[in-house]
């Protein structure tokens, strides 16, 4: 089994790409594989709690929540990204982490595939 | 690819040995939208094409409208693809 990373940045909740990039990660790990996944810019915005699920809107916290208990999912959020939008360390759902960008580029260092999914 | 308009710049500079295409999101349109009665360019590319099911479905299209270079692959499949017939990914 191997190690996908995933950046993914500029993507607000909603977005079609950061929609993609969850699911991707889902079926991921549902094969045995192991994800990183890091957010920036607009993307941070999945880092933050007290998301609620509406009808035919995007929901992703959810799926996030049951990966992250998986064990073989890691999900990180830009800190500066998040603090300069003002969502902040006490804002963050359990589970997600709050790093710097050389956590990103750590990951993709020892990933077996990188998918780097650019903003505007 | 994730876009029907924008892109294809890109890909034709491309160069690999092996290249696979998956269209997603909008992308999917290049699957099976004809314009003028031509199927996308970008399908003559030498490549081998695959078409995310949910995303084209999403958008009113069946795998009977894909064109014949085109297999349509669902998320588990997309892995699959990732992990053992390509070394690198991009999103365009």
């Amino acid at each position: 089994m191997g190690k996908l990373t995933i950046g993914t940045f500029s993507s607000l909740v909603g977005s079609l790409s950061l929609d993609f990039a969850v699911k991707l990660a889902e079926a991921a790990v549902k094969k045995g594989h192991k994800v990183d996944f890091w957010m920036s810019g607009n993307a941070t915005m999945l880092a933050k709690k007290g998301q609620k699920a509406f009808k035919d809107y995007s929901y992703l916290a959810k799926t996030l929540q049951e990966l992250i208990a998986t064990g073989n999912f890691q999900i990180t959020a830009c800190e500066a990204c998040a603090e300069a939008r003002g969502y902040h360390k006490e804002d963050c759902p359990d589970g997600f982490i709050r790093k710097s960008m050389d956590w990103y580029l750590a990951s993709t260092f020892d990933a077996d595939r990188v998918l780097h999914i650019g903003g505007d | 690819m994730s876009d029907y308009r924008c892109g294809m710049d890109m890909i034709d500079r491309l160069s690999a040995e092996s290249l696979g295409i998956i269209f997603v999101g909008n992308g999917v349109y290049h699957a099976a939208t004809k314009e003028g009665g031509k199927a996308s360019s970008l399908l003559d590319k030498k490549a081998n094409f695959y078409a995310l099911t949910e995303d084209f479905e999403t958008r009113g299209i069946t795998a009977g409208n894909l064109d014949s270079r085109v297999k349509a692959v669902n998320y588990g499949d997309v892995v699959d693809i990732i992990f053992n017939d390509y070394e690198k990914v991009i999103w365009i």
